[in-house]
């Protein structure tokens, strides 16, 4: 499971939860999923390419994990807030001089 | 950004006068940052894949610094190169396929570009209605110098044949799945163009593992997908590259579409050069101002077309104010502009910035909604409060 300090975003917790982080983040993390606010159909399409791009899904767990990122994701919910990457203690970069 | 927005309105006036310029703002207050060694302070899009997006308050320099350059995957960057057993190929409709070393790429003269590499999904998360792909903000750009031999010197070793129209690009990146390879081709006129690099350095110095090392191609003034990371491959065709990121991916309608609106494949373009655009670099969205003398600046650019005017209003739209422009320039660059402001009162103010180019295209008031959200272009915009 991700941790509390992972670089990794981390699927909604609830029943499909699992079996979408094992689906979904064997080449790709979840963040990529989180930021998304899609409607139903446009769920549906992605999904059905990602499983087209190598996403093992079964297909009785289909109509589910639509329902899971359609519920979870959709077009009314908040922004995703994405983290920043660490910032050095040495003053703000500056070049100088010709590159 | 309501949390974020919540932070600046607690946070002390002193040091909210310091947040328009250097102070580096974390993303959800209290939210931990993510160690990307060289990459300081941007926003992740993405870890796996990486994407990494500059934030526009970092839009204050010319040239961007390498730590404060965006990132952008579609897939794996390659394992560690050895620059000895490199070599890149080309071949295809040439008189002389070739296979040449570091070594080689070194003889040849070098060009330098400076070039303001946008993807073409930046502003992304700014469509309505919302569309797939990375969320970006409004920072997937930035400007920097490239420097390698033009692809032109490459392409004319190897004799370039009558039949030659379009010019394929395939770099290291590691296919993931059953995820088609990153291939795309820009046509052989464009190749041909001596600013056309295959780029070895950026900002004098070798490229790093993340922006394409030992070499890329810089197709300058397009959009990013057309300058290939972690080149291998140069393959000269009488046709376009074939595969998933030239068809459907990486398309525009060729007519304007109503919002939500699906596309037929055969009714869209390949992207090629950038739009014209403006950032707002400070102040930054959501600040609270000490009342006084202002400076309103940020960014413009156009693709293969000069910036010519950087218009800024404080009003939303109601009145445009000529801002001045920075004088570092150069074909395919950015400009730095800056705009001086005396907000009249205390209160909110909208304010935006619009920019027009050399070929008359100015940025329009929304962005035309396509189903990729590619180019978006509209006047960029923050909201501020003077305080009193």
């Amino acid at each position: 499971m991700v941790g509390e300090n992972s670089p990794f975003a981390e699927l909604p917790v609830g029943p499909l939860q699992e079996k979408a982080t094992a689906a979904c983040t064997s080449c790709h993390e979840a963040r990529i999923i989180v930021q998304q606010r899609l409607s139903k159909a446009a769920w549906t399409k992605e999904m059905d390419k990602m499983i087209k791009w190598g996403a093992e899904v079964d297909s009785k767990d289909r109509d589910g994990l639509i329902h899971y990122f359609s519920t979870s994701f959709g077009p009314d919910q908040a922004t995703y807030e994405a983290p920043r990457t660490a910032a050095h203690a040495s003053p703000k970069v500056r070049l100088k001089g010709k590159h | 950004m309501g949390s974020r927005r919540e932070f600046l309105r607690t946070a002390s006036a002193g040091a909210l006068a310091d947040l328009t310029s250097k102070t580096l703002l974390g993303a959800a207050a209290g939210q931990a940052t993510i160690s990307v060694p060289g990459k300081e302070g941007l926003i992740v899009r993405s870890y796996r894949f990486l994407d990494l997006e500059t934030p526009v308050e970092y839009m204050t320099d010319w040239i961007t610094p390498i730590p404060h350059f965006f990132v952008r995957n579609h897939m794996f960057e390659p394992a560690e190169i050895d620059a000895k057993e490199w070599t890149l190929g080309i071949g295809g409709e040439v008189d002389k396929p070739l296979s040449l070393t570091l070594a080689d790429l070194a003889k040849i003269p070098v060009y330098s570009v400076t070039n303001t590499l946008e993807c073409a999904g930046n502003g992304r998360s700014q469509q309505s209605p919302r569309v797939p792909g990375i969320q970006w903000g409004k920072g997937a750009v930035g400007n920097a110098r490239f420097s390698g031999p033009s692809l032109k010197s490459l392409l004319e070793k190897a004799g370039v044949k009558d039949t030659a129209k379009h010019v394929v690009f395939r770099g290291s990146d590691v296919v993931p799945g059953k995820v088609p390879p990153f291939i795309r081709s820009i046509p052989i006129e464009k190749a041909m163009d001596v600013d056309t690099l295959v780029a070895t350095h950026m900002n004098g110095a070798a490229l790093t593992p993340h922006h394409g090392y030992p070499a890329r191609v810089i197709t300058p003034g397009w959009a990013g997908a057309a300058s290939c990371k972690w080149l291998t491959q140069i393959t000269v065709q009488d046709k376009p590259a074939d595969g998933n990121f030239m068809l459907p991916g990486y398309r525009m309608p060729n007519q304007p579409v109503k919002p939500g609106e699906a596309v037929k494949p055969e009714d869209t373009h390949s992207v090629t050069g950038l739009a014209v655009k403006s950032l707002i670099a400070g102040p930054i969205d959501g600040a609270k101002l000490k009342p006084g003398s202002q400076v309103v600046r940020g960014v413009a650019w156009a693709g293969e077309a000069d910036i010519t005017r950087v218009e800024v209003s404080t009003d939303g739209g109601a009145s445009w104010n000529l801002a001045q422009l920075g004088k570092d320039q150069a074909k395919y660059a950015w400009r730095l502009w800056s705009y001086p402001w005396k907000p009249a009162r205390s209160g909110d103010y909208t304010i935006l910035s619009r920019a027009t180019d050399s070929q008359g295209r100015v940025q329009p008031d929304a962005a035309v909604w396509n189903p990729s959200g590619y180019f978006y272009d509209a006047c960029d915009q923050v909201k501020v409060y003077v305080q009193a």
